[in-house]
């Protein structure tokens, strides 16, 4: 059934428990797929733009209390909206880091991040990761110690990820916080994975800037997402317009040049809007998201040779395993070879794990019920047990 | 200008996706609680008068 030529019908989440890492988060809230149904058309929240002609300031659809309730939620003081993460990272590097400036990352960094530094024409350096796969606050501040010596320059930005995307660990963002707040250095902590998952207080983490996923954590469509600050950094990187026309004399009233002008300006704004009353639910009951993904965890581990390489037990539910002694070993035998575990978990209406993966491979169990839960665990050790693998459950 | 109409064609499509929305909620085996399936039934009828509003609008 296709949607449009040659566009096949997408029915992924409407067939399948889907464990897809990036995909769980951002599964539509029924809300959220209503308002895709009425707000598709292009600029479809600019029927009632009036003066002074910015997103944030739109009644009708309430996009200007919306953006006043996302600062409240992350506990910020000013919330925009941003098309994707990637984007508030750009506009934060664009706005504090100078050419050869340094940047401080993490060894966990996501490439956006990355990138957005290398836009700016910064240097970035990366903070290191301790054998249990945290950023430690130690680390930090070591390596704050170590480019300051070798620059002679203070890193003009520190982006640390509060849950990173490879071990979907958490790490202490708000010791790490302290310690570059006595270098005054800036912090951009990167909420993707956690921001309309779990609950986050940007100013106890003691964040400068906070950036969040609509798309990833938010049950939004793509791409959309919130940078929030804090009062101090609101007025550097949402920063109005003051170019003007030589010829004409034109000016552009109170855009912001970090958001160039208007961000999410249809359906991506309103259909993360329309998931935010179940967002702001849903983050309280993240310890049943926790609770579900460690009985996955466990029934993974019960399988011979299977370690979970996040830290354990899980305090998220992105999750890295390693079955390069279990699953893998079947695989250089069976007939399907690499692409036994995925077939078979397919077969069991389970999807989202990367096809042909049965070495170290991802999974996000966010969403899922109790039931569901139950039955991806017996799922995984069902097919263990089907190719002769030893379970201790 | 049918009023009516669009209002029906809406509310189908709101109706429609909020069976969707079981649907995903109960993947894979679609198996539904006695709950859900009053919900559904409850939908399904009003997804019925939806469409007999589009009979009587466009079909009269």
């Amino acid at each position: 059934m296709n949607c449009g030529e040659g566009i096949d019908t997408r029915q992924v989440d409407e067939l399948y428990i889907n464990l897809d890492p990036i995909q769980a988060g951002g599964r539509l809230t029924t809300d959220a797929m209503k308002a895709v149904l009425a707000y598709g058309d292009g600029y479809s929240v600019c029927d009632h733009c009036n003066k002074p002609f910015r997103l944030d300031h739109i009644s009708k659809p309430p996009l200007a209390e919306f953006h006043k309730d996302l600062a409240s939620f992350v506990n910020m003081d000013t919330a925009r909206l941003v098309p994707g993460a990637r984007r508030g990272f750009q506009a934060v590097a664009d706005a504090l880091v100078k050419p050869d400036d340094p940047v401080l990352l993490t060894a966990y960094s996501h490439y956006t991040e990355f990138i957005s530094v290398e836009q700016a024409k910064g240097t970035p350096f990366e903070i290191p990761a301790d054998e249990s796969h945290i950023i430690t606050k130690d680390a930090a501040a070591d390596r704050i110690e170590e480019v300051i010596r070798t620059t002679g320059k203070k890193p003009a930005l520190m982006f640390v990820e509060q849950v990173d995307y490879q071990y979907g660990n958490l790490h202490p963002v708000a010791d790490i916080i302290k310690v570059a707040h006595q270098y005054d250095i800036p912090v951009l902590c990167n909420g993707a994975y956690t921001v309309g998952i779990m609950e986050v207080d940007g100013k106890a983490l003691g964040a400068d800037l906070l950036v969040g996923s609509g798309h990833k954590s938010m049950a939004a469509p793509a791409p959309s997402g919130v940078l929030a600050t804090t009062n101090e950094w609101a007025e550097t990187v949402f920063r109005t317009t003051r170019v003007k026309g030589d010829l004409t004399g034109r000016t552009f009233g109170i855009k912001e040049v970090e958001m160039m002008g208007c961000t999410l300006m249809g359906v991506t704004s309103v259909g993360m809007m329309a998931s935010f009353p179940h967002v702001k639910k849903r983050v309280k009951e993240f310890d049943s998201q926790v609770k579900y993904v460690n009985l996955i965890v466990d029934a993974l581990l019960s399988i011979e040779g299977t370690t979970v390489q996040s830290e354990y037990p899980r305090k998220h539910p992105l999750t890295r395993m390693n079955t390069t002694e279990s699953f893998d070993k079947i695989s250089k035998t069976h007939k399907k070879r690499g692409f036994f575990l995925t077939s078979a978990l397919r077969e069991r209406g389970i999807a989202g794990i990367l096809a042909g993966s049965t070495r170290v491979w991802k999974f996000n169990s966010y969403g899922v019920t109790e039931e569901q839960a139950k039955y991806v665990a017996d799922a995984f050790v069902d097919i263990a047990k089907a190719e002769g693998l030893s379970c201790s459950s | 200008m049918s009023k009516r109409a669009v209002d029906a064609v809406f509310q189908g499509l709101y109706l429609l996706t909020d069976i969707r929305g079981i649907l995903r909620d109960t993947v894979p085996s679609h198996t539904l609680s006695d709950k859900q399936k009053q919900e559904a039934e409850k939908i399904i009828g009003k997804l019925e008068k939806q469409i007999s509003i589009l009979k009587e609008e466009l079909l009269a």
